[in-house]
């Protein structure tokens, strides 16, 4: 990979997003270093999936900017969009054609060349126990199962930073560990991770750095040891000021 | 072979591939009902109420008639197959994949727009060959009509995806081919010849770019011209630019792809 010589992943300035009069987004600033494990909690509608959203492209700023390995990620899209790996929060999977079939298509668009794909699909396919369903189609499979082929294309091109939003939602305990350990041994290859979760545990459990978004605004970012400081010792915390006034739900 | 192009192009061929296997795996729906439909008007119109009509400038009425038979399939089919492919593709979220991808917006548009170029030329030519095959005609000009075949699909399959991307509901775009394509199709002359009308019809007939593209193909399969076939390939090259630009720059926009 070409992003040899710039330390931060990602870095976001003076973001706005504004859907009608609603102010979403007023104006957030993150640094992500490349090779952090990095956590963006807040309550539901506080803005998560909008602001990766936009990171990846898929959502357009109202203002501000993103630099992905410091360079903006519209001007130089194509480098920007290889270097990112993103798993939504929604299933977005192609309902036409079987999960390997699905896969080669997903990892030509990338113009990875066709044998060190076929390789790449089989390793994922085995390693998130997808293999025996190598010729479903994707309606075919449990939610659980459709989370895991989620991860599957969103690490099939390798990238350098991996976007997960809510990975976890609805997916059983063994995977919820699974994936753990997975993404835990995925960022020690000095991979970027950013993770939106619901559940807390996970974030204490995974994350070195969390940002908490909030009214659209960053509440608070940090070592993770130093938000739970600053949470006098529970993450929780910051989401039951939330939960009073706008009503969270996990 | 193909990994020695640059990454993106191998991209842009995997997406035309795509978008290619996505219309065969469904041959029953895509391909041969528009051949089946093409087979009931020539029995229908040309053998049994064609013997009816009169030699339109010397050509029997199924003569006349197979070349719009042809256009009307071409354009159905592209249509059908873009605007189809965007709308599923939103719905189901599988575009985000698609702008997700190194892709630039123009080799998006480029490889849908193929998609349905590939689809309205491949059910063109059987219906060509059909409609051959039943009226014993054999085309004046197979470069030309080839042509105007591409062309003519290049034009819906852009106006297909510029439909896909604005319609947020199936009937939407059910709406559009009912209520606009059709009546286009048939005011374009499809099943007569234009100087069969009175005066004001016959203008109207002049405004609508599909009544071009009929006579360019009527012009390559029957060597018969109302206008000239130079007139109509200036008109179609404009009309399918011009979608075709207005379908990148929606693209390059987010029209309804990003919020
Ligand atoms: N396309 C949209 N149009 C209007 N409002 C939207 C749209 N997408 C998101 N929102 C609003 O933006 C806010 C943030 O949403 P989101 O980013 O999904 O939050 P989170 O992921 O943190 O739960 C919500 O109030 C949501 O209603
Ligand atoms: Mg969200």
């Amino acid at each position: 990979m070409k992003f040899q010589n710039s330390k931060v992943a990602i870095e976001i300035s003076g973001l706005k997003k504004t859907y009608g009069t609603t102010h979403v987004l007023q104006g957030i600033d993150l640094k992500i270093q490349r090779g952090s494990f990095f956590g963006l909690l807040g309550p539901n509608g506080a803005g998560k999936t909008t602001t990766i959203h936009i990171i990846c492209g898929l959502t357009l700023a109202s203002g501000g900017r993103v630099q992905i390995f410091g360079k903006d990620h519209l001007t130089h899209y194509r480098e920007a969009r290889r270097a990112i790996g993103l798993s939504g929060q929604e299933y977005n999977l192609d309902r036409f054609f079987p999960l390997h079939k699905s896969l080669t298509y997903h990892g030509r668009l990338f113009g990875i060349p066709k044998l060190k794909l076929k390789n790449q699909i089989e390793k994922l396919l085995h390693q998130f126990g997808l293999h025996e369903h190598r010729n479903h189609k994707t309606h075919k499979l449990s939610g659980g199962l459709k989370r895991r082929m989620m991860m599957v294309k969103a690490l099939l091109h390798d990238p350098e930073i991996l976007i997960l939003d809510e990975p976890t939602a609805g997916v059983d305990v063994e995977l919820r560990i699974d994936l753990w350990n997975f993404l835990r041994k995925f960022n020690q290859e000095g991979k970027t991770i950013i993770l939106t979760t619901h559940y807390l545990e996970e974030a204490e459990n995974l994350c070195q750095e969390i940002a908490i978004l909030s009214k659209g605004k960053i509440a608070i970012c940090d070592t993770k040891e130093n938000v739970i400081q600053q949470a006098k010792g529970n993450l929780m915390n910051y989401f039951i000021t939330e939960k009073q006034s706008e009503g969270f739900n996990a | 072979m193909l990994d020695r192009f640059p990454p993106h192009w191998i991209g842009f061929l995997s997406l035309v591939h795509r978008e290619v296997a996505r219309f065969m795996a469904y041959k029953s729906m895509t391909v041969f009902p528009p051949i089946l439909t093409t087979i009931l008007y020539i029995v229908v119109f040309g053998f049994s109420l064609g013997g009816r009509i009169q030699e339109i400038h010397t050509f029997s009425y199924i003569e006349f008639i197979i070349p719009g038979l042809v256009l009307m399939s071409v354009i159905m089919s592209a249509f059908n197959h873009s605007s189809g492919s965007i709308f599923m593709s939103k719905y189901d979220y599988s575009i985000q994949d698609v702008l997700l991808s190194p892709l630039s917006y123009f080799q998006m548009v480029m490889a849908f727009t193929l998609g349905g170029i590939i689809r309205g030329v491949l059910v063109g030519l059987l219906v060509l060959a059909s409609g051959c095959i039943l009226a014993h005609l054999t085309p004046h000009s197979i470069s030309f009509t080839l042509l105007f075949l591409i062309l003519t699909a290049q034009i819906f399959s852009s106006f297909g995806i510029w439909v896909g991307l604005w319609s947020e509901r199936w009937d939407q775009q059910a709406f559009f081919m009912n209520f606009f394509l059709m009546p286009m199709i048939f005011l374009g002359g499809v099943f007569y010849a234009v100087n069969m009308l009175p005066p004001v019809w016959q203008f109207v007939n002049h405004l609508n770019p599909v009544y071009y593209m009929v006579s360019g193909i009527r012009y390559g399969m029957l060597n018969f011209q109302e206008v000239s076939p130079w007139t109509s390939l200036w008109i179609v090259l404009l009309s399918g630019f011009t979608l075709m630009s207005i379908t990148i720059v929606l693209f390059r926009m987010g029209y309804k792809l990003k919020s």
